[in-house]
């Protein structure tokens, strides 16, 4: 039996399971969600993997979005945890606001508000929000975003509070109640990077270095009974929180016990079938499965327990636009006419998983989108209309390329798209010989210049719901990095579209700097630099008692601080 | 016997530091690199890139790393977690920086959970694999023997995730006996420890079986067509006392090594029965350690898996001498 046949009849097992198990008792009727009476019980979290690869705020990456993390590690700004895009906005969680600029938003300063505690009841301030920061440079605590590295002022070398106990000179602690940000040039989008776990403040007395992420010190409201990576962990209520100070985590349950290293068809059908226990369980990592897609359109109980949204992300066709032949922008333009989405959403899972994509920026309000389809290829694209501006370059024989694809298909940026972009590109008389690149060593090769493959499918995902960390690291031709860690794979550099970067990076009202990506990207996207072809969707279950369990804008799935299982 | 014990020794000894080489020259020539991992892949600059690598000990060359590993096998060896020295202790398999832990005691913790999956399928699937096929080969040509056959059959088809997704479908899905499996350590609560285990324990049962029923049965029949048995029928020896004490004996001996190994396989690197299972053991521990590259602990794993076969492959050389009084160890 080959694996995907094994893996069909896995699928119809489940499936036959679950009707089977469905037809049995009526549901009790619950009762609506009521935020002021929703404390109690336990919530259980059923993972493949443990809820973070190290549980230390200073090696996380996702910006608050770790599910898991937020309830241990309060930060200066936090996401507004609303559904849709009400909840990609940043609200202030340690400080009093979102932060206050100077003028060209170089200079950003929160105030601490009162009565904040860690755990052990002693009291947070600036300066170990200062320290928390500052660990994050260590060499030994890697994994953290970059951002900081690169925004505060002389701090590119720091080499962590380990080896140079004086600190960031960039960031000054006047009182302990004050902490203010030096940056080296404007950036309007700090309250959003504010929401990264290197804000969370970190007791200096009680840091162990690499040793810590078994036991953080918490200042959000849970704090850790046991851990046992990568195998479970238990959450408790943290007695020195309250939502006096935190008017943004509900944190209904009185206790959290997450499971690891559980099986995805076991994690999904035990959320389906939702006996004892695991009426009250939920998880962080695990997407719906084949078999519960197959019977969302017959079971309506079970497609009210989905939540569906989506992480900002985008798949796209990239190629070296100062190379032959994507120089010429005929043939970048025929490559994007010649594009079948429909059989590239289908590749990539079917319409529940996935949806065209014709700009870069996705569908999200937070970070500007603007709908325009300068290349309209239609629903299965227009290989006429490719095949002229080919011709019309000089290619009237078509051309040959070659297209680098991951060696799995688990990012949807595997041989299972790529073959649906050579079967388009095909009728359009562009031929598509298939590389495949090692999963494992994937990013790096396609982000080298020097092993660059000359097309590749690839992917780009919002640190935060804003078009800066969308568009900049892809299109501001100031950071092709020739010597690696290049996303800027187009080789795009357009000095209107440098400008417009840094004009909006001055911008500190969100909504205004959000039009401006918007229209950024429609004069990126003209010059077609790329060929986007979808953004992706979450679909992910949530057991039958669970409550309040809505997904934001921000992180496209379901917030455990907001979710009730009484 | 003592010269035996020795070149045993020395013997295993040389394997499991050949093979802990082979595994480091393996990861040195893989794609991917560890310090590219926790670095991020949006984060990681080259000049950042360097300085993780250091701090992992990765810029080293191979021969160094290896040689310090063997250092620390014998004498030790100390790792900086930022603040702090952690000393890991002879015999140091070396620190994984991933679970920041000595892999022996990260080992350690995983042990008893495959460890208890393997004793109680082992005692499930040699009674009943042993038990059905001497009889089926005492039944031979008769209904009992042709059922057995297409059950051993079936149960040899079907991988085991298969067996195991079924088996929670049935009973914790539609029968609803109990809830899903989790696992629960013996000394916390030595009956929920049993009954956590019961299933993934009949499942890997049921798919080890088969081979041994096979092969009692027909090991059974070709003993039971021997001279010796013909003789101590002849003798008019009690059908019982031929079968138990004289055919079983030269029948069983092949199914010890075949044990010794299975053992040994699945107390490693049991992969689908834990994670359809939720049992947080060696073989899951091992896929994670896989996908992050944690060399540390693959090296520990597999020195771990070597040392097992070794230690079975003896305990079973040593109970086919006394199984099979024809073979002396010498």
């Amino acid at each position: 039996m080959t694996w995907r046949g094994s893996s069909l009849l896995v699928a119809g097992l489940l499936l036959a399971g679950t009707l089977t198990a469905c037809g049995g008792g009526a549901q009790s009727a619950s009762t609506a969600f009521d935020a002021n009476n929703c404390q109690g019980g336990t919530l259980d979290v059923l993972n493949q993997d443990d809820a973070a690869s190290h549980l230390d705020p200073a090696r996380l990456y996702t910006s608050g979005g770790g599910n898991i993390p937020s309830l241990l590690f309060r930060t200066l700004t936090t996401r507004t945890r609303k559904a849709g895009a009400d909840g990609a906005k940043v609200a202030p969680d340690l400080a009093t606001d979102t932060g206050e600029p100077n003028a060209d938003a170089t200079v950003w300063t929160y105030h601490l508000r009162d009565g904040l505690k860690f755990e052990d009841g002693t009291a947070i301030t600036a300066q170990d929000v200062k320290y928390g920061i500052e660990r994050g440079f260590a060499a030994e605590l890697p994994g953290g975003a970059p951002y900081l590295h690169d925004w505060l002022v002389g701090a590119q070398n720091y080499p962590g509070p380990y080896k140079d106990p004086n600190g960031i000179a960039a960031i000054e602690t006047p009182d302990a109640k004050t902490i203010v940000f030096h940056l080296n040039s404007p950036h309007g989008d700090f309250p959003y990077l504010a929401t990264a776990t290197q804000f969370a403040p970190v007791p200096k007395a009680q840091d162990k270095g690499a040793d810590y992420e078994k036991h953080p010190i918490s200042s959000g409201p849970y704090k850790i009974e046991s851990y046992d990576k990568g195998k479970s962990m238990v959450l408790v209520r943290n007695t020195n929180w309250s939502r006096a100070v935190d008017p943004n985590r509900l944190a209904c349950p009185d206790r959290i016990e997450a499971t690891y290293g559980l099986d995805p068809a076991v994690i999904n059908q035990r959320l389906t079938t939702g006996t004892g226990k695991d009426g009250d369980a939920v998880t962080t990592d695990t997407d719906l499965g084949p078999s519960e897609l197959a019977q969302l359109d017959n079971n309506p109980d079970l497609a009210k327990r989905v939540a569906k949204g989506g992480f900002p992300y985008t798949y796209y066709i990239a190629f070296d636009n100062t190379k032959a032949p994507f120089n010429d922008i005929r043939v970048r333009q025929a490559l994007s006419y010649a594009i079948d989405r429909t059989s590239v959403v289908n590749a990539a899972g079917g319409s529940s998983l996935a949806y065209p994509a014709t700009t870069f920026l996705p569908d999200n309000k937070n970070m500007g989108y603007q709908a325009f389809d300068f290349f309209p290829a239609g629903k299965n694209g227009d290989p006429a209309k490719a095949k002229q501006l080919l011709a019309e370059a000089g290619f009237s024989n078509g051309i040959t390329i070659t297209l680098a694809h991951r060696s799995a298909d688990f990012n949807q940026d595997g041989p299972k798209v790529a073959t649906a972009v050579q079967d388009a590109f095909q009728k359009a008389g562009i031929t598509v010989k298939l590389q495949s690149i090692d999963s494992d060593s994937y990013t790096t090769t396609v982000s080298n210049p020097a092993t660059q493959p000359q097309a590749s499918v690839e992917g780009w995902g919002a640190d935060w719901p804003s078009g800066g960390p969308f568009i900049i690291p892809i299109f501001d031709g100031r950071q092709y990095l020739a010597g690696g860690g290049n996303f800027n794979t187009a080789h795009f550099n357009d000095p209107k579209v440098n400008a417009d970067i840094d004009a909006i990076n001055k911008i500190t009202d969100p909504d205004q700097a959000a039009q401006r990506w918007g229209q950024v990207d429609s004069e990126i996207m003209k010059q077609a630099p790329l060929v986007p072809l979808f953004h992706t969707t979450q679909l992910r279950l949530y057991g039958k008692n669970v409550k309040n369990a809505f997904v934001s804008d921000w992180t496209g799935v379901y917030d455990l601080s907001q979710v009730s299982v009484k | 016997m003592l010269g035996y014990a020795v070149r045993r020794v020395s013997g295993a000894v040389a394997v499991l530091l050949i093979m802990s080489a082979v595994v480091y020259v393996l990861f040195f020539l893989m794609p991917a690199n560890p310090a590219q991992l926790v670095c991020g892949i949006k984060a990681c600059t080259p000049d950042r890139l360097a300085l993780i690598s250091h701090s992992l000990g990765l810029d080293e060359p191979l021969y160094l790393q290896y040689w310090h590993f063997l250092v620390g096998l014998f004498a030790g060896r100390d790792y900086s977690t930022g603040p702090s020295i952690v000393h890991c202790a002879a015999p140091c398999l070396g620190y994984s920086f991933q679970y920041t832990e000595p892999v022996l005691q990260i080992i350690g913790e995983r042990l008893p959970v495959s460890g208890s999956l393997v004793i109680g399928a082992a005692i499930l699937w040699l009674s009943l694999g042993i038990g059905i096929g001497v009889l089926s080969a005492l039944r031979r040509g008769r209904w009992l023997d042709h059922v057995v056959n297409a059950i051993v059959l079936g149960g040899l088809a079907v991988p085991i995730f298969i067996t195991g997704l079924m088996a929670l479908m049935i009973v914790c899905v539609w029968l609803q006996w109990m809830p899903f499996p989790t696992w629960v350590p013996f000394d916390e609560d030595p009956v929920l420890w049993a009954q956590n285990l019961v299933l993934p324990w009949i499942v890997l049962a049921l798919t080890t079986m088969p081979v041994y029923v096979r092969m009692s049965r027909a090991g059974m029949l070709e003993t039971l067509a021997e001279d010796h048995i013909r003789t101590a029928r002849a003798y008019g020896l009690p059908e019982r006392q031929v079968i138990g004490r004289h055919a079983l004996r030269g029948a069983l001996s092949p199914l010890i090594t075949l044990a010794a190994l299975d053992i040994a396989g699945i107390l490693t690197s049991s992969v689908l029965t834990e994670t359809v299972f939720g049992l947080p053991g060696l073989g899951q521990m091992t896929v994670q350690a896989v996908r992050n590259v944690d060399l540390p602990v693959v090296v520990g794993l597999v020195l771990l898996i070597g040392f097992v076969i070794v230690v079975c492959n003896t305990i079973a050389d040593l109970l086919y001498a006394a199984v099979d009084k024809r073979v002396s160890v010498q």
